[in-house]
């Protein structure tokens, strides 16, 4: 960060706006950019440590037996890799960094609507965070339970359950407060002529998973309350020797984390309703239907969570229940495919990196999305349970929609912040990479699962032994184009070439502004006059 | 009586007490009832039959249960047949403190995990058995024999892996009037349901002179609760149990899920009514911007 504020060249730029140098000039600003680019650097980095395990835990699977951990190493990698990635990586990702970088400016606001509470929640996730991080080397070792924390495991362990859930629950609050603040912010400061039917659909994506996060996420820190009481003054909540019920663990649990999936997905479907458009020189077809639809995902995906539960025990009627609703959630998604094909469909497509990675997003989510439907269906989840299917559909879900969103917005938005652009061709062979090397990794878990392969375990029968070679093979390619990807990105924004103005011709309003923004984005007050997508009106050839 | 007992009637509800006591634990009266009882890990057997139960009991939540009857009497003069057939009095048998199960020999589940549960229990106990304290299993099958009873007295004494006099666990069987006195007097509720029986799963201790002083809950014991609930009985005192609170705040039977359940409507009503209340005033005062030039000097 620092290295960037030595390049930044536009003065009245965000980059130099502050009186303060160094570190204290980004952790205490209230900048809604600086916050956003905080999260961003925070986030990535867990990623990457996220990474590191996941490759450690698919170098394990590599051959059968023990190939360099043992059982109990395996379970507190496969645990933190859950934990890490999905708390500190994807479920504040969108809305921390890109969400906070682009939302003020793209409804023409100067910041968030409580930016000091923006700031506080920075700091209780990058605290929270820190809990985590010391729960993996304190007390009696990293926790083995995978990311679920499940009773009775949970509540007995003695790995360091207690302090990893505690920082859990810090990062919960820190999405509520993110939620309340983006909510707030779209209701209320959004500029002139900036209708509901002109917000940019990340923004319309944003708002729905900010409600997701306001009204979701108090179960969590409910849920792990309950963990916490049961382990440290022994409640026997969950504990049916003395009444208690294992099963209201996972429906409480699921409640918060099947609508958290939507946390991870929505917004990035929102950032690939913003690219596809650009890239095909076309406004996104049935607009409506798209800003609908999140809010439909995150109404429907609130009463699903069951289908996570359909072996743990249930009533027939419920799991009918939660079957039939799992389905329904399958309709907006499927309009949301529909309509950026649509889009697609003759428009004057220019295939540049974040395209490459928004069109990837749609197959990828696609596959996962299809395979969600096998494991949403009673009587095929019942045999697939488990198993590794199941990773490879949760990847292809989340790796493959929200992490390539991720990839997508990093390319997209990234060069406006730091004001110089990338390398393309490299840029591209890292897609490249990485597309390939994903499906080589979680089509072949998928078929692993399919027959038989259980997931959460070191070792496995020798007939599944060519396959998970394969699998092992598959992430060094993606890690390959992964590292391809970061440097060619970075070394772009640290060292490339400058740019002014509006590089992919896009007509939302952060184009409009001067590259990188100045500190309070715009000059004077915007008046917004076209849509988001209406290229014509914005002017852009 | 269409989903009641055939035999013994069912008497009042507990579920509304339920209710209120679980409030008063979420209120912060768990910390301290939870720290006086240790937590005794069961079995995953153990879990999978009291799930198993649960489910049974669900069915025949209008019948099945228990009333306490602290400090009542159970009749002493009821008469039951031994593992041998011969004719006993309970108060034959009931010379000292007593613990009594009701159970049905030929449970594929529950009673078998109470009995093996208080067998596994009986050898870390410091108090003399026969002399200090006797065991009574009392099956509520009056179709039961006593030959089955003798059967399953061999198991469980097989089971304890220690010595232990014959005379200090007995098994009876009995007729239908016998149990119904027994299982009235004490409050305990049962229902036949085709081969099985939805019952719940409870023991009590009893006095010499038969007074109730103690219901113990759920299948694990600990020798500390089973060691003080036999001195109390030999002291005659009676008190609710801390178990029996305990009990009440998390107990798994339906009609106590029922209240876990209200709980969460409560908190899910004050989230929804917040979040409504909010996204009514951001709707109902809409937009609302600073004006330009800027916040910051």
């Amino acid at each position: 960060m620092n290295l960037a504020d030595e390049t930044r060249m536009t003065t009245g730029s965000f980059w130099n706006d502050t009186g303060k140098t160094g570190i204290s000039a980004w952790i205490f600003s209230t900048d809604h950019k600086r916050i956003g680019l905080l999260y961003f650097w925070s986030v990535l980095g867990f990623f990457l440590v996220g990474v590191v395990l996941g490759v450690l835990l698919r170098i394990e699977l590599m051959a059968p037996g023990r190939t360099i951990m043992g059982p109990q190493t395996y379970n507190a990698l496969f645990t933190v890799h859950g934990v890490v990635m999905i708390f500190l990586f994807i479920i504040p990702g969108f809305q921390g960094s890109f969400g906070n970088m682009v939302m003020p400016i793209q409804i023409g606001a100067r910041d968030v609507s409580f930016p000091r509470l923006n700031l506080f929640s920075w700091w209780l996730y990058i605290t929270g965070a820190a809990v985590i991080l010391t729960s993996l080397f304190t007390g009696g070792g990293p926790p083995d339970t995978g990311w679920t924390f499940y009773v009775p495991f949970s509540a007995r362990t003695g790995t360091n359950v207690s302090l990893a859930v505690f920082g859990v629950f810090m990062i919960g609050f820190s999405s509520i407060l993110t939620g309340v603040n983006f909510v707030t912010t779209i209701h209320r400061l959004r500029a002139e002529g900036m209708t509901w039917g002109r917000l940019p659909l990340f923004v319309w994506s944003l708002y729905a998973t900010a409600w997701v996060q306001i009204l979701a996420t108090p179960i969590l820190g409910i849920t792990l309350v309950l963990i916490l009481a049961e382990r440290l003054l022994g409640t026997g909540l969950f504990d049916p020797g003395r009444g208690g019920d294992p099963v209201m663990y996972q429906h409480l649990f699921w409640i918060y984390s099947h609508p958290a999936v939507y946390i991870m997905i929505l917004p990035a479907m929102g950032v690939v309703s913003d690219i596809i458009p650009v890239f095909s020189r076309k406004p996104i077809f049935g607009y409506k239907m798209i800003a609908f639809s999140s809010i439909a995902i995150a109404a429907f995906g609130s009463l699903v969570w069951g289908h996570h539960m359909y072996t743990s025990g249930m009533s027939d009627t419920a799991i009918l229940v939660f079957s039939f609703l799992t389905f329904i959630v399958a309709i907006p998604s499927a309009i949301k495919v529909f309509n950026w094909v649509s889009t697609l469909y003759r428009g004057s497509i220019s295939l540049e990196a974040p395209m490459l990675f928004a069109l990837s997003f749609i197959l990828l989510f696609s596959i996962g999305g299809l395979s969600g439907l096998i494991l949403g269906a009673a009587a095929t989840d019942i045999h697939v349970h488990d198993t590794h299917f199941v990773v490879g559909h949760f990847h292809y879900v989340i790796f493959g929609g929200s992490g390539f969103a991720f990839f997508a917005a990093m390319h997209y938005w990234l060069p406006k912040f730091y004001g110089r652009r990338y390398a393309e061709k490299p840029a591209v062979v890292a897609w490249a990479l990485m597309f390939v090397g994903f499906n080589v990794m979680y089509f072949t878990m998928q078929v692993l699962g399919m027959k038989g392969m259980p997931r959460r375990y070191y070792d496995y029968l020798p007939e599944f032994a060519t396959l998970n070679l394969v699998a092992t093979v598959g992430s060094w390619i993606l890690v390959s184009g992964l590292m391809l990807m970061l440097h060619n990105l970075f070394r772009g924004l640290f060292q490339g070439v400058t740019f002014e103005g509006n590089p992919w011709g896009g007509a939302t309003l952060e184009w409009s502004i001067p590259t990188p923004p100045p500190t309070e984005n715009f000059t004077e007050e915007p008046v917004v006059t076209h849509g988001p997508y209406d290229f014509k009106g914005a002017g852009i050839p | 009586m269409d989903g009641q007992s055939p035999r013994c009637p069912p008497v009042t509800e507990i579920c509304a007490r339920r209710r209120q006591l679980l409030l008063s634990f979420f209120a912060g009266f768990s910390l301290a009832v939870t720290l006086l009882v240790p937590a005794g890990p069961a079995s995953a057997g153990d879990q999978q039959g009291a799930q198993r139960h649960a489910r049974a009991e669900r069915k025949g939540e209008a019948s099945a249960g228990l009333d306490e009857r602290l400090g009542q009497k159970v009749p002493l003069d009821i008469t039951f047949r031994d593992e041998s057939g011969r004719p006993v009095r309970l108060g034959e048998l009931v010379t000292g403190p007593t613990i009594i199960l009701p159970v049905y020999y030929s449970c594929t589940n529950i009673c078998n995990i109470l009995q093996g549960g208080l067998a596994r229990v009986i050898p870390e106990l410091k108090l003399t058995p026969g002399e200090e304290y006797r065991v009574l299993s009392v099956s509520f099958d009056e179709t039961e024999t006593p030959e089955l009873a003798s059967k399953y007295k061999r198991m469980y004494l097989t089971a304890m892996h220690a010595p232990f006099p014959a005379d200090a666990w007995r098994f009876l069987t009995g007729d239908a009037e016998s149990i119904c006195r027994l299982t009235d007097a004490a409050g305990y509720r049962f229902q036949r349901k085709g081969r099985d029986f939805i019952h719940p799963v409870a023991s009590l201790v009893v006095a010499r002179d038969g007074t109730i002083v103690r219901y113990l809950y759920g299948t694990t014991f600990l020798p500390k609760d089973l060691t003080l609930a036999l001195i109390e009985a030999r002291e005659g005192k009676v008190g609710i149990t801390i178990r029996k609170v305990v009990g009440y705040c998390f107990s798994f039977d339906p009609v106590a899920k029922t209240y876990v359940f209200n709980l969460l409507r409560v908190s899910a009503t004050v989230v929804i009514l917040c979040t409504g209340g909010f996204l009514a005033f951001l709707i109902l005062t809409g937009r609302k911007r600073l004006r330009y030039p800027s916040r910051k000097s």
